[in-house]
């Protein structure tokens, strides 16, 4: 009986968070004269599976995915090493201050992004990184506060036996970190990892401030450029938004238990 | 030999210390950077008068004052209070319903979390065109339900009146499968034993509820309150990219407006103001909320 009642409930939910979705992929598949049609028709008469390959051909629909996926991908290899590093030093060195520094973590985790804005867009711009995508990629090569968290814990876990065992054959601490610590937190890498393609990739704020040319623009900034030139082709919009959605959705299949895992473990965002 | 050990010893332990500080250096260099900078420099710039050309000319609380007289700064803060007392509770509600409903072994659970997901790690400008596909007055679902229930069409994201509780609906459809999965990971660490004592002492289902979940999950709840407030309060890319503050500002939200006198009007000092006025809210917020804390939370 409960059962039931959980999967009507839960099988609605789900209903109500996928329908959306395919309305939207509906629309992307229409013509303009039917995209805008009231009533509106659901299965498009014809399909346009034409409005994918237009977005590729009138769009550099192909550079702001290359631009998100370079971005994404350094921030990703960025953000694991340096916070594996730092929750290393945090769990398992002699670090002069761990306490304070363990403490200004936190104290950074709840510093509000508002604060940062005008600060690093001055800081990025002393460096003469506007319209680059630097801006997008060196803060996560700085660590995150939460990086850290993740890793400190992950590395608190793993038992002493193992690095003292390669100490004694002369190891020095980089390569203890390196061949024997970092292997066996393999899926906290992996949650780090997710969570740090997903932050990068669905980023809005930050590429509208730093990049300039379109050249330079990622998938969000693209496509929401694409709104003010398309007036009139709006499915070919709709296309593009949903394309844009699709490495992100082979990231999150392929790896969806380490977003669940991200999520619990961590339960904090950004 | 001891006194030849020492020296060693100690050498061994102060190149054990470099080696720790050198693995920290990029959290140290992030405190300088992306902490202790823009936390002194934005203090600094909101003293200021800066619009990006000439040098940065001080004018002590000018900003600040102009702050209080600026009409759409208050609307702003209003319109993001609104938002975020329809915002915050509905999601936290809704989580802690569909956690609930999900907590037990059902078949295909993966594929419900999946789905509940799937809004969460979308761009908002990818739900804009989802809920364009739902709120389009002519064209969306939204409006063929109302008239399929002969209830008459509205305007939604382009009613002064409605766009704000659309905005809202649309944050919780994003954002509920995320906090679902905190508030699980919550109530998977409530043990087992709890529920059958109770059950053996014939407690209801309700009574189990009121006595046993909800104390047990009240500090996911109480983590979950305070992300979502300090989110909600500097909600920015879902109104610069569905509404851009519209129609007619009733969407503006704070850091739509710093944004705008920041990047669009180059007033990075009035900006920075802003910015100092909403961090020291985020901060009364926060401290608030761990105060009430104490008086509901339980940590077992």
């Amino acid at each position: 009986m409960r059962k039931t009642v959980s999967y009507v409930l839960v099988t609605a939910g789900a209903l109500v968070m996928l329908v959306p979705f395919v309305a939207a992929l509906s629309n992307s598949l229409k013509s303009f004269a039917q995209y805008i049609q009231v009533p509106p028709t659901w299965i498009p008469d014809p399909i346009q599976w034409d409005n994918y390959v237009e977005v590729w051909r009138r769009t550099p629909f192909g550079l702001y995915l290359v631009n998100s996926l370079v971005i994404a991908i350094l921030a990703v290899i960025g953000n694991v090493l340096t916070s594996a590093m730092v929750g290393h030093a945090l769990a398992r060195m002699r670090l002069p201050g761990r306490q304070a520094l363990l403490t200004m973590a936190l104290g950074t985790m709840m510093l509000p992004t508002v604060i940062t804005i005008v600060p690093n867009f001055l800081l990025f711009r002393s460096l003469g990184w506007l319209d680059t995508l630097l801006p997008l990629i060196a803060p996560y090569w700085l660590a995150t506060p939460i990086g850290i968290f993740l890793m400190r814990q992950t590395f608190l876990g793993i038992p002493k036996d193992f690095e003292e065992a390669a100490g004694l054959d002369g190891a020095n601490p980089w390569q203890v970190f390196w061949r024997i610590h970092l292997p066996l937190a393999k899926p906290a890498l992996a949650t780090l990892a997710v969570f740090t393609f997903t932050t990068s990739w669905k980023a809005v704020l930050e590429p509208t401030i730093y990049l300039t040319s379109p050249e330079n623009y990622t998938l969000p900034v693209g496509v929401l450029s694409l709104k003010g030139q398309f007036v009139g082709n709006d499915q070919l919009v709709t296309a593009a938004a949903m394309m844009s959605l699709l490495p992100m959705l082979v990231v999150f299949i392929l790896a969806q238990r380490y977003f669940v895992r991200g999520t619990m473990s961590a339960g904090i965002k950004g | 030999m001891a006194a030849d050990r020492r020296p060693s010893a100690r050498k061994r332990n102060a190149g054990e210390r470099a080696w720790a500080v050198a693995f920290a250096s990029p959290y140290l260099l992030h405190l300088v950077a992306l902490a202790a900078w823009p936390l002194l420099a934005s203090l600094y710039f909101s003293m200021t008068d800066y619009d990006l050309v000439s040098s940065p000319k001080f004018v002590g609380f000018d900003n600040f004052a102009r702050m209080f007289s600026d009409g759409l700064f208050w609307r702003t803060l209003g319109n993001t209070a609104y938002f975020a007392v329809l915002f915050v509770p509905t999601q936290t509600a809704l989580a802690l319903g569909l956690a609930i409903a999900l907590n037990q072994r059902l078949r295909g659970m993966a594929l419900f979390r999946a789905a509940y997901f799937v809004p969460v790690v979308s761009s908002w400008v990818v739900v804009a065109y989802v809920a364009d596909a739902v709120f389009n007055p002519q064209t969306g679902l939204a409006n063929q339900v109302l008239d399929f229930f002969g209830l008459p069409a509205a305007n939604w994201l382009q009613d002064p009146a409605l766009v704000i509780p659309t905005l809202a609906g649309v944050a919780v459809w994003k954002g509920v499968g995320y906090m679902m999965v905190l508030f699980l990971a919550g109530l998977q660490a409530i043990p087992e034993e709890r529920y059958e004592a109770a059950k053996i002492d014939g407690a209801s289902a309700w009574n189990r509820f009121r006595y046993i979940t909800m104390p047990g999950i009240s500090g996911t709840t109480f983590l979950v309150l305070v992300l979502t407030s300090i989110e909600t309060l500097q909600s920015f890319e879902q109104v610069f990219v569905m509404t851009d503050g519209g129609p007619h500002g009733a969407s503006e939200l704070t850091v739509l407006h710093l944004y705008r006198q920041g990047f669009q009007f180059f007033q990075m000092g009035y900006a920075s103001a802003i910015a100092w006025v909403l961090f020291v809210l985020v901060l009364a917020l926060t401290m608030v909320q761990f105060r009430l804390q104490r008086r509901w939370v339980h940590y077992a």
